[in-house]
């Protein structure tokens, strides 16, 4: 189960709102290697994972991906707060606003809404750490493009955490695939699905 | 210098790590990070993203040097817990690290300190807090997204 903390894993404070930022940082809200993805992703591909040391990666760091999650969601909302239409005009955001106004909606940003499609599970550890492994390089470059893009010092102060962490979930994630090659059959890995033949 | 099979564990330096002797083709290797890395104090490791500076690969090399929170009772209590969430990552792959399993406890141990004077000073962070409040204080501002003017300080 799910307990809630009253607070961020890394604090968010943007002294000057910015909506034409949130145009682009709303993709890593819901867009296709968003933070809401990526928990998805690690939270379900644990039923089939047959280690006890992946399990646990799992969950752990699908649990940092929900608090991931909440900071984004917290960027959006402290650049787009106290928005004027003139300012949804001048940033261009007037075909996200006339759908949301100032809330907060898990889209790509092209508009594209969140999608299951953009992730897997396939139930083999083999496959599923190797989507993981893309998945933490994917996000991290949609980060390193934010920062291409931004000038704002307390945007970017955030995004560097969101970045750096991209880069440690892949070590982890390396490390989860190199426990499990090394339990499968080391004379053909492929041999079978250690998720279903057992 | 490049991380090859034959090169000992020890030649290796705090930012490379160690690869199997021998590894099945067609499979995708990335090195164990080795135990007894270098670390971070825990409020740069939050600010910098990671407790290990071995791991610390920042875009452009220009990494953060704070973070908005440093020096206050929530900064320290993220920082504490930002370091039990590294350790916990870190030993999920590496159960047998007695040292930093050790470092763990001790890092929980403090962040349970930071958690309870924080409570006490401004209010429930999760809702078992409450246990000691007069009032049910868990719906007061800020909550966490709201940008808020007055810091959070001690």
């Amino acid at each position: 189960m799910f307990v809630y903390q009253k607070k961020l894993e890394y604090p968010v404070r943007i002294a000057n709102p910015n909506p034409a930022l949130a145009k682009f940082i709303v993709s890593q809200y819901g867009g296709p290697d968003g933070e809401l993805g990526a928990s998805l992703r690690y939270l379900s591909q644990r039923y089939s994972m047959p280690y006890a040391e992946v399990k646990g990666l799992l969950t752990d760091i699908g649990t940092e991906e929900l608090s991931h999650l909440e900071i984004v969601g917290t960027v959006i909302h402290q650049l787009t707060r106290k928005m004027t239409t003139d300012d949804v005009i001048s940033a261009g955001l007037e075909t996200y606003f006339v759908d949301h106004t100032a809330g907060v909606y898990p889209q790509f940003a092209s508009g594209y809404p969140w999608s299951a499609a953009t992730l897997q599970v396939t139930g083999d550890p083999i496959a599923d750490l190797n989507e993981d492994l893309a998945a933490e390089q994917k996000a991290r470059v949609t980060y390193d493009n934010i920062l291409r893009m931004s000038d704002d010092p307390d945007v970017n102060n955030v995004i560097r955490f969101l970045r750096e962490r991209e880069v440690v979930h892949y070590q982890r994630f390396g490390e989860a695939l190199q426990l499990a090659t090394e339990r499968q059959n080391q004379k053909n890995i492929y041999a079978v699905n250690p998720g279903f033949d057992r | 210098m490049i991380n090859t099979p034959e090169r000992n564990d020890t030649d290796c330096t705090y930012k490379q790590g160690t690869l199997p002797q021998c590894a099945p083709l067609s499979a995708v290797f990335i090195p164990y990070q080795q135990q007894d890395a270098p670390k971070y104090a825990n409020t740069e490791a939050l600010t910098r993203g990671t407790l290990f500076p071995g791991l610390d690969l920042p875009f452009m090399n220009v990494a953060n040097k704070n973070n908005p929170y440093a020096g206050t009772h929530l900064g320290d209590l993220m920082a504490l817990d930002f370091v039990m969430k590294e350790l916990n990552l870190y030993l999920d792959t590496h159960k047998d690290d007695a040292e930093a399993f050790a470092l763990l406890q001790s890092v929980i141990e403090l962040s349970r300190q930071a958690h309870a004077k924080y409570v006490k000073l401004h209010g429930p962070l999760m809702l078992k807090d409450l246990a000691g409040c007069d009032s049910y204080t868990w719906l007061h501002d800020p909550w966490p997204w709201e940008f808020s003017v007055c810091e959070v300080a001690d």
